[in-house]
């Protein structure tokens, strides 16, 4: 009996432990947590596929997520893996080493980087060559068009290979015709002036900007012939774009794919009605349609981490094939290229089914939107501030793009 | 009949002032209410409608409905009752720790004070984001990281309230304490029985100050408080606030509500502003 | 020196020796709280100026070279910091005898037996406890191209094209308006509380001694006052040096540089901000607030050397 009970306890234990020891939970940073259903879904499919590595999502601000997360970072917090908001916080992350390097991972497990479609590359060191994080989500600008006001005015869809000049002179036509907005612009730099960079040879960054120019003069003239809405009142009013386009009475908002599933989202919960496309971003003369610019949202190992090899499994299957289709039912892009994931990112309820919508999801080129390198946080903001300057008619436009070549000189190398 | 002409023109001269004097105030309480409106407007509003151009001030729907939604989306009461702990806790030590260190500044002589209370100021003048990295360093070492005690004891000592009892402490007469000492009460009975009745306005200004930026600090509880349920209001109202969509009129809703109990705060300890006229009119 | 002399001496220094403990004893429950989490950290970051630091484990001594980074090629139209710095002092400067002005108004009219007081003193706080976004997002439709500031203005034979924030002259204005506008409640709390420590003996006096209304209050009321008008001026002082969060929300320092404040440019250097990349550079962050402590310092320095000149302590 007593023999048993010795046995049965062993038994016991043995059972306990061997739970505790299988069972690895892994914190893991993120924003918006609660509303974006994504997380959700790589949770329960990596948990699925994992069964011996639990999940727990950490929600912090999305407003303060850089701040949030660096301090946690340098505090040498316990979460595991940190969610990559700004391409400059990794910069910083990595070259203080409070994230892990990938490169050992990778080669060990035969990891294949190459369905990234080069936005992989914006998180490799350039110090010291290592992959610092895994890119899970991609999205880039797309133009997003409301059919019913271009159904009103007669005037046909965009389609995916049209050109600035185009789409100018459509945006005042259905303006024209209907008195609702022909085209909306964020106050964001990158409605105005990242079109530039869609070459995939110019940067926001290369301290040149009399390639936007032509973009600055393309906007002004819709502004004065009150096309779009003036930026002076967009940035006093503090109107969020989310709004703006979903009121119905925009035609058209240039705007980065995430809008779909806000878009999507207002439909169902009847805060928004009307029927949209959306359609690739206009490209200039001579370069190929469909160019667009974008940037990359990745997951790193952070250094203090205890369950480094758990963490690994996880970000690899986060960012892979499987990952990347868990990601897709949610309306969302993940970086992971493939027909496959595609069909799924088309078959997300509430996406629109005409064939140029489905088009727009395969660009044929994302440039970066902002370069990485020395320098370049410093040039970002003295670009966004003469930006502003240019924006509200304090200068004129050249005078704008002397200040910001002049500031910029300071910082290119 | 002179006597009686002045009178009338003073009665006269009484009453366009008084005219002019509640003018004024109704039309500063007018600029002063602008928001308050906008918030009552806008927390009715649907998400979109808020920042619409122009503005309306009255919605085209009453959306009811977002004072029900804000306590269903996120855990409002548990913010609620969180703030609500740090704050009573801090504005108790406050109170406690302050008007205690103050009387050793205002009444007292002893070597290395001046130094020591320009140390105290000069912390005041350093913004928190430089030293928010090495005090979150040091609050994860003793292990009070999302904890509202990371809160607590970083309130709880501040050189605000030190500052403000020693203003109020210096304008108490040196004789009082004098004539008391003499008497033959110790320091701490001076402190006690005579100098703190006398400081109630003081303590009722630093209660209504350190509940108030207790209740509306966000930096401090965003970054110290990590797991949900520790939250506290102004952290909880951000979450209204999404990378790529904003809930403003909920934002505004759940303001409002947590606008309340501040001005509870407020009025109840409003009423020491009038005693205090009896008190100091004793102590001549 | 007599024996008696010396011994008197040495009672002295002992009863001075008691009394310096009894005073730390007073000091010690906020003293001891204070030194651990606030002194410690900002002497950190106080060595923080000399250092190299992006948050991780190598820390590097420079020696000067983050105040050589930010007072490279300074200009007050140029240079980050001299543009920060300009717009910083420009709007302490307005923004102080404004808010002090206006909260004295507050406080004086109501501390009379004005009908409704206790409405109106709340009234007059609440700007200070509303939510700061409700806040900015009113003034600036308030301040809005054709909103109603500027309808007033053109009616006036202004001729205003713009809103203020879009204007390189007028942002800074708007942000000293709301500046204004939200704390002379706080400021008239202070002053309230401040005027019930004025004895009603003394303008029973003053009116026996036949003083009028205004000699009462020139006489009376502003210096009994001035220990209130001490505290107020400083902190007023320091928390517009600090002034971050009404610009991060109305103009984020824009357009251009036109409302660039220290503190913008501290949080650009270690945090970054919306459309502001940041590259972690704590030490050169820890380097502007030092310039902007040495000056904060420096003022209330010369407000406590004249403290025993102006201020009135019974």
């Amino acid at each position: 009996m007593k023999k048993l009970f010795a046995v049965l306890l062993a038994v016991l234990m043995v059972a306990v432990m061997a739970t505790a020891m299988a069972e690895t939970t892994l914190k893991v940073a993120g924003w918006d947590i609660t509303t974006t259903p994504y997380y959700t879904a790589i949770k329960e499919g990596f948990e699925a596929a994992n069964p011996d590595i639990k999940i727990e999502w950490v929600d912090l601000a999305s407003q303060d997520y850089n701040i949030k997360a660096s301090t946690m970072l340098s505090g040498g917090d316990t979460t595991d893996l940190y969610c990559v908001k700004e391409l400059s916080d990794l910069q910083n992350w990595s070259k203080e080493g409070l994230v892990v390097p990938m490169n050992d991972m990778i080669a060990a497990d035969g990891y294949d980087m190459s369905k990234y479609a080069g936005m992989d590359a914006c998180y490799v060191s350039m110090a010291d060559g290592q992959q610092y994080a895994l890119p899970f989500r991609a999205d880039f600008w797309v133009m997003f068009y409301n059919k019913d006001l271009f159904d009103k005015a007669g005037v046909a869809y965009p389609t995916n290979d049209w050109t600035w000049d185009e789409y100018a002179a459509i945006a005042r036509e259905v303006a024209e015709k209907t008195g609702a907005y022909g085209t909306h612009y964020h106050t964001w730099l990158s409605c105005v002036a990242n079109w530039a960079v869609c070459d995939g040879v110019n940067t926001l960054a290369d301290g040149k900007y009399d390639d936007l120019v032509y973009f600055y003069e393309l906007y002004q003239g819709l502004e004065d012939d009150g096309i779009c809405m003036s930026y002076d009142e967009l940035k006093a009013s503090g109107m969020h774009y989310s709004g703006a386009f979903a009121q119905g009475n925009v035609a058209m908002m240039p705007m980065g794919y995430w809008y779909a599933s806000t878009l999507i989202g207002y439909i169902k919960d009847g805060t928004a009605s009307m029927n949209w496309g959306i359609a690739a971003v206009p490209h200039l003369e001579g370069v190929a349609a469909g160019s667009s610019f974008g940037s990359p949202t990745g997951i790193a190992i952070s250094a203090a981490s205890a369950n480094k090899d758990a963490a690994w499994k996880f970000a690899s299957w986060m960012c892979s094939e499987d990952g990347a289709k868990a990601i897709a039912t949610t309306g969302t892009r993940p970086a992971y290229v493939s027909e496959g994931v595609a069909e799924v990112m088309a078959s997300a309820e509430g996406f629109p089914t005409d064939e140029t919508s489905k088009g727009a999801l395969l660009p044929a080129a994302i440039a970066l939107e902002w370069p990485i390198g020395e320098g370049v946080n410093e040039i970002k903001t003295i670009v966004n501030e003469e930006h502003t300057l240019i924006m509200t008619r304090e200068v004129e436009i050249n005078e704008g793009i002397a200040a910001m070549e002049e500031r910029a000189a300071e910082y290119i190398k | 009949m002179t006597a009686k002409k002045s009178y009338v023109n003073l009665s006269a001269g009484r009453i366009a002032l008084s005219i002019l004097k509640y003018g004024l105030l109704l039309a500063l309480t007018v600029v002063a209410l602008v928001p308050f409106v906008w918030m009552i407007s806008s927390s009715l509003k649907t998400s979109i409608d808020v920042f619409s151009v122009p503005m309306k001030w009255i919605p085209t729907e009453f959306h009811w409905d977002n004072y029900l939604k804000i306590w269903e989306r996120v855990p409002l009461l548990v913010y609620f009752k969180n703030t609500a702990v740090v704050a009573i806790i801090v504005t108790f030590m406050q109170i406690l720790t302050s008007s205690f260190a103050a009387y050793a500044f205002a009444k007292m002589q002893f070597r290395g004070r001046d130094l020591l209370f320009m140390c105290y100021i000069g912390t005041i003048a350093v913004p928190w984001q430089v030293y928010m990295v090495p005090q979150f360093i040091m609050m994860r070492s003793i292990g009070l990281y999302d904890t509202i005690w990371a809160l607590v004891v970083l309130q709880s000592f501040t050189a605000f309230g030190v500052f403000l009892m020693r203003q109020f402490y210096l304008g108490i007469p040196n004789d009082l304490s004098e004539a008391a000492r003499i008497d033959g009460l110790s320091e701490y009975g001076i402190w006690a029985r005579i100098i703190l009745p006398l400081a109630k306005p003081a303590i009722a200004t630093l209660c209504i100050f350190t509940f108030v930026n207790t209740w509306n600090d966000y930096m401090g509880p965003m970054i110290y408080l990590t797991t949900d349920l520790n939250k506290t209001i102004q952290v909880g109202l951000r979450r209204f606030i999404q990378a790529y969509s904003a809930d403003y009129n909920l934002i505004m809703a759940a303001s409002l509500c947590s606008l309340i109990p501040v001005a509870v705060v407020f009025l109840f300890l409003q009423r020491y502003f009038i005693e205090g006229i009896a008190t100091t009119g004793m102590k001549g | 020196m007599t024996a008696s002399q010396a011994n008197s001496r040495r009672k002295m220094s002992a009863l001075e020796k008691r009394n310096t403990l009894i005073a730390y004893s007073f000091l010690a429950p906020n003293f001891i709280g204070f030194v651990i989490f606030t002194l410690i950290p900002v002497i950190f970051s106080f060595a923080l100026a000399f250092m190299d630091w992006g948050g991780g484990a190598n820390i590097t001594f420079v020696g000067l070279d983050n105040f050589r980074y930010i007072f490279k090629d300074f200009s007050f139209t140029k240079s980050n910091l001299g543009i920060a710095l300009k717009n910083t002092v420009f709007y302490t400067l307005v923004t102080v005898p404004l808010t002090l002005l206006c909260a004295l108004g507050f406080a004086l009219i109501l501390n009379k037996a004005v009908k409704g007081a206790k409405f109106f003193r709340a009234v007059f706080f609440f700007p200070y406890v509303a939510s700061l976004v409700a806040i900015c997002v009113c003034w600036n439709f308030l301040l809005m191209k054709n909103g109603p500031v500027n309808q007033i203005l053109n009616a006036m034979g202004f001729h205003m094209t713009k809103s203020w924030t879009s204007s390189r002259d007028l942002a800074i204005w708007a942000i000293i308006i709301v500046s204004v506008w939200r704390n002379a409640g706080y400021y008239m709390v202070m002053y309230l509380a401040g005027l019930q420590g004025v004895p009603g003996e003394l303008y029973e006096a003053a009116t026996i001694d036949g003083a009028n209304a205004w000699q009462r209050f020139t006489n009376v009321t502003l210096p009994m006052l001035t220990p209130t008008t001490f505290f107020n001026s400083i902190m007023m002082v320091i928390s517009c040096f600090k002034i971050y969060d009404v610009v991060a929300i109305m103009t984020q320092g824009g357009p251009g540089r036109s409302t660039k404040m220290l503190v913008t440019y501290i949080f650009e250097l270690s945090f970054g901000g919306e459309n502001i990349a940041t590259s972690a550079q704590y030490g050169v962050a820890s380097a502007v607030s030092m310039v902007l402590l040495a000056i904060v310092l420096l003022v209330t320095f010369v407000q406590f050397r004249g403290e025993k000149k102006w201020v009135n302590y019974m």
